[in-house]
């Protein structure tokens, strides 16, 4: 390894109230110009970890702390946060909450100005920051008018104007589409490549983090559970799914067929997996999946907009003429790079939005004339952030709040609570006050107060945002029960990996339009369409393509498989 | 994204350009006037110039409606009791004893029979009204023409201190985040079936009141975030502080904050030497 620049030696730490350490007895060090991924479940002590990097931890939180960290010879307990911030810049995950100025420039020069930085040395340290991040030119725009992925470069320039030696970013890409995500990936990757500085980064992301990061840490309840470079990581393919992680499918995919690499080794690259793909040349499946017959639905549609145009008051013209039936007990995943209209078109089932021209029916019925109130009973709406969607003082009186008020009996009122929380797995904390639960367990809350109303449909937006695997899986099987129970599923997310096994009908969106509506199957293997709205089909697409070009005398739709497991079982299959 | 900029109008105008301590300067003055003059004729008109301006920089027409709406229950109940009950003051600022009465409640009702509405009470509450309407439209026209940034730098320059200076902008910023933030509890409510548009005042009153407590939890969060983002910026009140952009009074600030400080002399002169301003003055229709 490189010369030490970051060295915690033997930290313990416990936040102040808190029952248990959030860290334990961790040791890490980071060197000189290195790219560090940290990965872990929520609750790992992630967080914590890089906040122990400019001494927020503990200077900020207070509680116990054991050990010490030092950053470029500064010792965080000792050195004040606005010294360690020369050193260490922060990123965290939330792009709203860390911009605080009224114009890029002033964003990056808040911390230039906090040190006394001279006008003109600012000025050329603001260009610079604002060019390595490929920002020049937004100077004078208000931070709220850009991107995600642009929020969060502005957010990495405002710590880089500080000429940090280090650079500590907390899943800075959880709330980005995956162009957003790729964007900040691909600038992290050349500030450490081209101005040498180290990156600690702590993410879910396993394919971008095996492409980019030098080294892995996993963490598991505030300890090291191992270290390496990602090869090394990210091959235990055994010991991540213990941990609840995800590694990159290209490594599930090789794991399950069994080894790949000439030294017997994962690959856990893309480009890796496809070399070894070239070497089983042959070894293939000789019955691939067919693609499904094409559905029939001999019932009206349930959700239905024709030649549906909706134009904001800014003047953002977000649908143009989009016409679509989603039929009963359909499950259906709309995608499209952020902006693509998704959300737009699902509020209008809603009565949230008002067309600005064409039609738009619930169960039959114009929706615009309908009230929200009325339309929430037959669609139920999970929206993105489970915190702006409590309102109660127990979970009980959450899931309870719309049955009081649509005047149903006190026995029908518990009957639902009860049923709704048991089928959640919530009763138990029935009493608890909802923000006492961790996230994944209030997304949960949320969903179980919607679902007591009984609706006949239900949207999750963004379902899986913010969460960890486990997380994301949790919420996508109650999504499956209900589809099993005859509900009509929508889901709109990015995360295009997590959605095979649960969505049948992919809508693909972009720029306002439907640009693709098929089969998933189909849907996944249309990379060109996937790539004009900026979207990540799952690496086992990509393998699988590789396997239909390697097959003699098929076509690249040939094997259209989905899954990690699938093209494994296709490999293996056809070398048995 | 709308809702962050709210409070920032997109209009570029002579309001926009001015300095924040002009602006100020300003408010102070139009507060000042408002406050002392006690003619509804010159009420209206001091308000109806602070509107047109408001206008003209570009302040969105739905802002001002909202704030007639909220304030319309209070200025309807301000001119009922103005006219009912306002006899004494109006009859010391007139000189007068008799008053002109529109309307005499019966003689036999309970507790206020025989109480007359008159024209005087009635206009010494448009007064009201309208010295309210100008102080509270005066904000916006000097908040909404000026960038967060810029107030923060003009008020050091003011030789505000930095820590208080940041504590105003800090608050200016968090308005329209708590803004969304309630928006979406309250969409949250209808989602659940919650037919708000066709409950009674009161129990709507309820139903809202809920949105406390998920509003003041997510505001500590927030705030706690801010500090943790403020620290990691090297945050300080050092008086060594540099800023990126000065703010510099040019001729025309000074020009306009002369204005309006000779504004306020020119009132106080001509209040207290004609009259002019007071209820029943010389420019006013009301006769002593």
């Amino acid at each position: 390894m490189s010369e030490p620049l970051a060295v915690v030696d033997n930290v313990s730490y416990q936040y102040p109230h808190a029952e248990r350490f959030a860290l334990t007895d961790l040791s890490l060090t980071v060197g000189r110009g290195e790219f560090v991924g940290l990965i872990g479940p929520t609750g790992a002590g992630k967080t914590t970890l890089c906040l122990a990097f400019n001494g927020i931890v503990p200077q900020f939180y207070g509680g116990r702390f054991f050990g010490y960290v030092r950053v470029a010879g500064l010792d965080t307990l000792e050195s004040p946060v606005s010294a360690l911030a020369r050193h260490v810049g922060q990123v965290l995950q939330d792009p709203e909450i860390q911009l605080i100025a009224t114009s890029v420039e002033n964003e990056v020069a808040f911390a230039l100005e906090n040190i006394g930085l001279p006008r003109a040395q600012m000025r050329e340290r603001i260009a610079w920051a604002l060019d390595a991040v490929r920002l020049s030119g937004t100077e004078s725009r208000h931070p709220s008018e850009l991107s995600g992925g642009q929020k969060q470069r502005l957010a990495i320039a405002a710590g880089l104007a500080m000429r940090p030696n280090l650079l500590v970013l907390d899943e800075p890409t959880a709330q980005l589409d995956p162009v957003g995500a790729q964007e900040v990936f691909a600038t992290v990757h050349e500030l450490n490549r081209e101005l040498g500085i180290a990156i600690l980064l702590a993410s879910h992301a396993a394919e971008e983090l095996a492409e980019y990061a030098d080294r892995l840490v996993l963490l598991a309840e505030g300890r090291i559970v191992t270290q390496g470079t990602t090869d090394e990581v990210y091959s235990q393919v055994d010991l991540l799914r213990q941990h609840h992680l995800r590694p990159p499918q290209v490594a599930t995919t090789f794991y399950l067929i069994g080894g790949g690499r000439p030294d017997g080794r994962i690959p856990v690259r893309l480009d890796d997996g496809l070399r070894a793909f070239e070497r089983l040349n042959g070894n293939l499946c000789p019955q691939p999946p067919d693609l499904p017959p094409p559905v029939s639905h001999p019932d009206p549609p349930l959700l239905s907009v024709k030649d549906l145009h909706h134009t904001y008051p800014d003047g953002t013209q977000a649908l143009k003429g989009v016409s679509l039936d989603i039929h009963p007990g359909e499950y259906v995943l709309i995608a499209g790079q952020n902006g693509a209209g998704k959300s737009t078109l699902i509020r209008h089932f809603l009565h949230l939005l008002e067309p600005t021209a064409g039609v738009v029916r619930v169960g039959g019925e114009d929706a615009s004339a309908r009230p929200t109130s009325a339309l929430a009973r037959r669609v139920g709406y999970v929206a993105q952030n489970p915190d702006s969607q409590l309102f109660s003082r127990t979970v009980g009186e959450e899931v309870a709040f719309a049955l009081h008020h649509l005047g149903y009996a006190e026995d029908e009122v518990e009957r639902r609570v009860v049923e709704n929380l048991d089928a959640l797995g919530l009763l138990p904390e029935r009493e608890r006050h909802p923000f006492a639960l961790p996230k994944g367990d209030r997304a949960r809350v949320v969903i179980a107060a919607i679902l007591a109303l009984e609706p006949e449909a239900v949207i999750f937006d963004e379902p899986t945002t913010g969460q960890d695997y486990q997380g994301a899986h949790h919420i996508l099987e109650i999504s499956r029960r209900l589809h099993q129970m005859g509900k009509t599923i929508v889901v709109i997310t990015h995360h295009l990996y997590l959605m095979p096994g649960y969505a049948e009908r992919v809508i693909v969106m972009g720029r306002g339009t439907i640009l693709l509506d098929a089969p998933i199957r189909q849907a996944f293997h249309d990379l060109e369409t996937l790539g004009a709205t900026y979207l990540t089909p799952p690496q086992a697409v990509i393998l699988a393509q590789a396997l239909a070009r390697h097959a003699p005398g098929s076509g690249a739709d040939a094997y259209p498989l989905l899954t990690p497991e699938e093209v494994a079982a296709c490999v293996v299959g056809g070398e048995g | 994204m709308g809702l962050l900029k709210f409070q920032t109008v997109g209009r570029d105008s002579i309001f926009t350009r001015l300095d924040f301590r002009v602006k100020l300067v300003m408010m102070i003055a139009l507060t000042v006037i408002a406050f002392v003059w006690e003619s509804p004729l010159l009420q209206i008109g001091l308000c109806a110039a602070v509107v047109l301006a408001t206008l003209l920089a570009g302040v969105r027409l739905s802002y001002l409606r909202t704030v007639l709406l909220v304030m319309l229950p209070f200025y309807l109940f301000l001119l009922v009791t103005m006219g009912l009950f306002n006899v004494a003051q109006v009859r010391s600022l007139l000189g007068r004893e008799e008053l002109t009465y529109l309307y005499r409640l019966p003689a036999d009702w309970w507790l206020v029979g025989g109480v007359g509405f008159t024209l005087e009470g009635l206009l010494y509450g448009v007064n009201i009204v309208f010295k309210t309407l100008t102080m509270a439209l005066v904000i916006p026209l000097v908040i909404f023409t000026t960038d967060v940034d810029h107030i923060v730098t003009s008020l050091v320059r003011a030789h505000v201190p930095y820590s208080v200076a940041f504590v105003f902008s800090a608050t200016l910023r968090f308005f329209p985040v708590l803004l969304i933030e309630a928006q979406s509890i309250i969409e949250a409510q209808r989602l659940r079936g919650l037919a708000v548009e066709s409950m009674g005042l009161l129990r709507r009153a309820r139903v809202y009141a809920r949105i406390a407590v998920p509003l003041i939890l997510s505001s500590l969060v927030k705030s706690q975030q801010l500090e943790i983002v403020l620290q990691s910026k090297a945050f300080s009140t050092n008086p060594d502080r540099t800023y990126l952009h000065e703010s510099t009074l040019h001729t025309a600030d000074y020009l306009a904050m002369a204005f309006f400080v000779l504004l306020v002399v020119a009132a106080a002169a001509a209040y207290f030497g004609l009259g002019v301003g007071r209820f029943g003055g010389p420019l006013d229709f009301i006769h002593r």
